[in-house]
């Protein structure tokens, strides 16, 4: 299905919290790290932004939640994939590679 | 993987927007401080790693802001989920209990719908007489208007009155002129006596109806002498043409005049209530005079004006006019009346009474489920107690016993609506007539909204009280107890105590209400009306041919027909004629003028004049009878002589007065030979000699004084009522009422005929008192069987309870006639603390009844003393079953913890 690329974009961030929870159950910070280390430095979110992110799909039930202790015995909110974010996960990863694609060949064949 | 819902309402579910706030705090507390770790370590100090990581962040307050607009509406959808299914879960609950103990449901529920049912059965005629607007667009309009004597009595209005308020009003957008009357309609093949009313110009101006059929008056048919031309009602319509628009164009017969049918009203629209027909008074022409006082009138106040406007008005006209006219007019002044307070104003207070007795029956019942309802919680207290160990809060325990009396509540409303409308139906099948408007009766929305908003009143009510008795007190000790103990002690006695002895005090309201209206009904039934009631038929008839030169004489040979056929049927002792029922007023009553002697001659234009002269003038009830009325009615003569065949039409005439007459016009006198003039009343200026007197008879309202009478003869004066009445006294009415049906008909078979008893004349008189004491005295008995249980119950539980000890005292050599004394005395305790508030309560409250009440008093010491006693003895012997019981104790068997 093809999409406004504006919207491609605003769902950047979903897709990359989405893949980094694909890993297994984190609290806010270690997605925040996550992101950052894999993204090898380049990409550097907003934190207010990213909890944007993580409460509204949470909302829209690709994630959930739960209070747990961290490593160094703090309370924390762990967020965790669903069913349903795995499934979405699947599909935006897709679209998302085929955007890149796209993108990658028309400023490759200048 | 899904997280199972209840871990998360468990876990999660965030239970307000300051819990969601403060959770998101959190989550970005512990994200700044691994921030801020994590640039420490890299060596940052620390206040700059704070500031760093607070920088890196963003904008906190724009984040909650956020996630608050996100997550509320899914908070409230979840509580609202959460609501739903502990409800749910609740009513599942129970249902349960309810299939476990089908006792307590059902007898709960029942007592709640007789409760429920009686309200709302009584409220449905509130509500269809007093609630619902008039059948006629923008009813508020409506108003009765009303002369007012020097007395400050309401008076008819006579024509030139009227026609001056017609003129000279400014609120009134219409109004007219209407009378009640009788046709006596052929058609068809039938014959029927209808109530037909003659109306003016406005009358369906005022009442905003146009026919649904045909067409209404035209200005061609409100002209004098104009052929006679009728509207008629929807019902009659029916009866005599079936529904057929032949109708229209139709020609019936009022005895010999032709009338021709023109249209046909809507279903619903007839007033006066019960009219039939309506035709334009004008061709008849009008009555000069200021005092003949024969019209009634009703208007319709102007859009955007109140009655009480109209009432200043119609006041101002009116005075203005009698300024004008002085001793000519006997109207003062004027008022407009709400049409439907002038409808129903006389039973309001009558069904608010009747509506609060029932309230009272409800108030009983509630309290019967209530001692139920507590004894059980005390059963359940164990039950309740482990709920609360495993973590139900008071609120959740409070919202599961609400459940369970809305539950019961339920079914009691719908038991209760049921019992509505059956009761509903009872009362119109006993149809008083007192009650205006009685057929509109129906179970509309507004009585379902009633049902079900006493309903829910009472699970309310009595749900808190459950939760209150169920989760009070300490529930670890509650756990602890053995089931030997059960039962909440002292203190649920004292509560259940209390609320029998309110039932008992209730009841002893409802009881003494009926007690007054039974005493008062019998006083009323005992009187004397001064003429025979049993074995008495009426035949009501009409000969109505009254522009025949010859009338009199052609009228009186009909009726000695009728007589001669009345006295051939077997049983019949005697047989007399009278222009008016028994119990009725007369067919009039006016001011007549005391003349010196038979020679006078008086015109009519002289009368109004000679009344200012209030020595010679005498007020009495006017009534034509025959020779043989008196003694048909078995009224005495108590001087003189009635009618007899020297009396003859055209010969100097006679008249017969009762003895309250005589007694208040020529006190010191003998009113024999006197000579009156009553030639206002029928047309006919001949003198009236008096040549008798005889006993008083009570009409109407068997309540009130004899009224002053004055019989004329029926031989020699036409009187002016179409109708007449045969009057046979025989030992047996039905079949008198057959044979003379059979019989009459042969004579003429083109008069209608209604047959009637003065028993049951009479017996609609008293209507309103019998309505009220059958209504009060039901309830009265409901409140008693109700209070009775109440009392049974909660001997049996105080039995129940102190079993060990009255076993004890057994083992001890109580015997059994002290342990039956023993549990009486709290049965007595209970009734007459209950007899004492009642009694006292009674006193206020019969205060209400004083207008319904004849010869008795409101404080009637035969009514309080023996409802008193009755209550009493009812509550030993519901206290002496249990009281039984425990005197047959085992006392080992109770011991031993059984």
């Amino acid at each position: 299905m093809p999409r406004d690329a504006s919207d491609l974009l605003h769902g950047t961030l979903d897709v990359l919290i989405l893949k980094t929870l694909s890993w297994g159950a984190m609290h806010g910070y270690a997605v925040a790290e996550w992101i950052e280390h894999r993204g090898g430095g380049e990409l550097v979110i907003v934190d207010a932004a990213l909890y944007k992110a993580l409460h509204r799909l949470e909302e829209g039930g690709a994630i959930t939640s739960e209070w747990g202790l961290s490593d160094n015995n703090r309370r924390a909110k762990y967020y965790s994939l669903t069913a349903r974010g795995r499934a979405r996960l699947r599909t935006e990863s897709e679209t998302w590679k085929r955007y890149a694609h796209a993108v990658g060949r028309i400023i490759e064949s200048s | 993987m899904r997280v199972p819902s209840g871990v998360r309402r468990a876990f999660h579910m965030p239970a307000s927007t300051g819990q969601i706030a403060r959770d998101l705090e959190e989550e970005v507390d512990f994200h700044m401080a691994m921030r801020a770790q994590s640039l420490a370590r890299r060596g940052l100090t620390d206040d700059e790693a704070v500031a760093e990581a607070h920088r890196r962040f963003g904008d906190v307050q724009d984040l909650r802001d956020y996630c608050v607009s996100l997550e509320v509406p899914h908070m409230q959808r979840a509580q609202l989920r959460e609501r739903m299914y502990s409800v749910l879960q609740d009513l599942r609950f129970a249902l349960r209990q309810f299939r476990r103990s089908p006792g307590f449901a059902i007898i709960a529920s029942v007592t709640l719908a007789l409760g429920v049912g009686a309200t709302t059965a009584i409220f449905s005629v509130v509500n269809g007489v007093i609630l619902r607007p008039l059948p006629f667009s923008r009813p508020g309009q409506l108003v009765q208007l009303w002369g007012i004597d020097a007395n400050g009595k309401h008076l008819h209005f006579a024509d030139p009155t009227f026609d001056h308020l017609a003129a000279e009003n400014h609120t009134l957008r219409a109004v007219a002129e209407y009378n009640n009357g009788g046709f006596s309609l052929s058609a068809n093949g039938t014959v029927a006596r209808v109530n037909a009313s003659g109306v003016s110009k406005q009358f369906f101006d005022v009442l905003d109806v146009r026919p649904e059929l045909g067409r209404s008056f035209a200005p061609e048919d409100q002209q004098k002498g104009a052929p006679m031309v009728a509207v008629i009602s929807h019902g009659l319509w029916m009866r005599l043409f079936g529904g057929s628009a032949a109708a229209i164009g139709a020609i019936v017969k009022n005895g010999p005049t032709s009338v021709t049918i023109i249209g046909v009203l809507p279903a619903g629209s007839e007033f006066p209530a019960g009219t039939d027909a309506w035709y334009p008074r004008e061709p008849f022409g009008e009555d000069a005079s200021y005092t003949a006082h024969n019209w009634n009138v009703i208007g319709r106040v102007k859009d955007g004006l109140t009655p009480d406007a109209a009432t200043h008005d119609v006041s101002m006209v009116l005075r203005r006019l009698h300024a004008a006219l002085g001793e000519a007019t006997w109207t003062f002044d004027g008022t407009a009346i709400p049409l439907r307070d002038q409808i129903v104003g006389k039973v309001k207070v009558l069904l608010l009474l009747i509506l609060g007795a029932s309230g009272v029956l409800l108030l009983i019942a509630c309290a019967n489920v209530a001692n139920l309802l507590i004894a059980r919680m005390a059963v359940r207290q164990s039950e309740i107690a482990v709920r609360v160990a495993i973590g139900a809060g008071r609120g959740r325990l409070a919202q599961q016993l609400l459940i369970e009396t809305s539950l019961l509540a339920t079914v009691g409303c719908v038991g209760g609506i049921v019992i509505a409308a059956a009761g509903t139906r009872a009362l119109l099948v006993l149809r008083p007539t007192l009650i205006p408007r009685v057929g509109e009766l129906s179970l509309d929305w507004r009585v379902l909204v009633f049902a079900i908003g006493v309903s829910a009143a009472t699970a309310i009510a009595l749900g808190l009280l459950a939760a209150w008795r169920g989760t009070r007190g300490d529930l670890r000790a509650a756990l602890s107890q053995s089931q030997r103990t059960q039962g909440g002690g002292g203190a649920s006695y004292r509560v259940r105590g209390s609320l029998v002895v309110l039932q008992l005090a209730m009841t002893v309201v409802l009881l003494i209400g009926a007690g007054l209206l039974g005493r008062s009904f019998a006083r009323l039934m005992t009187i004397d009306p001064g003429f025979r009631t049993h074995g008495m038929v009426v035949a009501a008839t009409a000969y109505d041919d009254s522009h025949d030169p010859d009338y009199l004489a052609k009228r009186s040979l009909y009726y000695q027909q009728l007589t001669e056929r009345a006295r051939a049927i077997r049983g019949v002792t005697s047989v007399g004629i009278s222009d008016a029922p028994p119990f009725s007023n007369g067919s009039s009553n006016g001011t007549f003028l005391v003349l010196d002697n038979a020679g006078v001659k008086i015109a009519p234009n002289d009368m109004d004049a000679l009344f200012r002269d209030k020595t010679h003038t005498g007020y009495a009830t006017y009534r034509t009878a025959s020779s043989g009325y008196f003694r048909a009615m078995g009224i005495p003569i108590v001087a003189g002589r009635v009618f007899d065949d020297g009396d003859r039409a055209g010969g100097p005439q006679a008249a017969v007065i009762n003895a309250a007459l005589a007694h208040k016009q020529w006190p010191n006198e003998n009113a024999i030979g006197k000579v009156i003039d009553f030639g206002n009343i029928d047309g006919d200026m001949t003198p009236l000699t008096i040549v008798g007197v005889v006993g008083d008879t009570r009409e109407e309202d068997l309540a009130a004084d004899p009224a002053a009478a004055v019989y004329v003869d029926f031989d020699q004066r036409t009187g002016n009522s179409d109708e007449m009445y045969v009057i046979m006294a025989a030992a047996d009415e039905a079949p008198v009422i057959a044979a003379a049906r059979r019989s009459f008909t042969d004579v003429r078979s083109d008069v209608p005929m209604r047959f009637l008893t003065v028993e049951d004349i009479i017996g609609r008189s008293v209507e309103s008192q019998r309505f009220m004491l059958l209504l009060v005295g039901v309830f009265g008995a409901v409140a008693l069987l109700l209070a009775t249980l109440g009392v049974y119950s909660v001997i049996s539980y105080l039995v129940a309870q102190r079993g060990r000890e009255i076993s004890i005292r057994v083992a001890l050599g109580a015997s059994a006639p002290e342990i039956v004394g023993l549990v009486l005395k709290q049965g007595v305790v209970l009734s007459l603390v209950g007899a004492a508030i009642g009694g006292v309560a009674a006193l206020a409250a019969t205060r209400l009844l004083k207008n319904f009440l004849y010869q008795v008093s409101t404080t009637d010491p035969i009514a309080f003393a023996s409802v008193l006693v009755v209550l009493c003895g009812v509550a030993l012997l519901a206290s002496y079953v249990p009281a039984r019981r425990a005197a047959a104790f085992e006392p080992m068997d109770v011991l031993r913890g059984g």
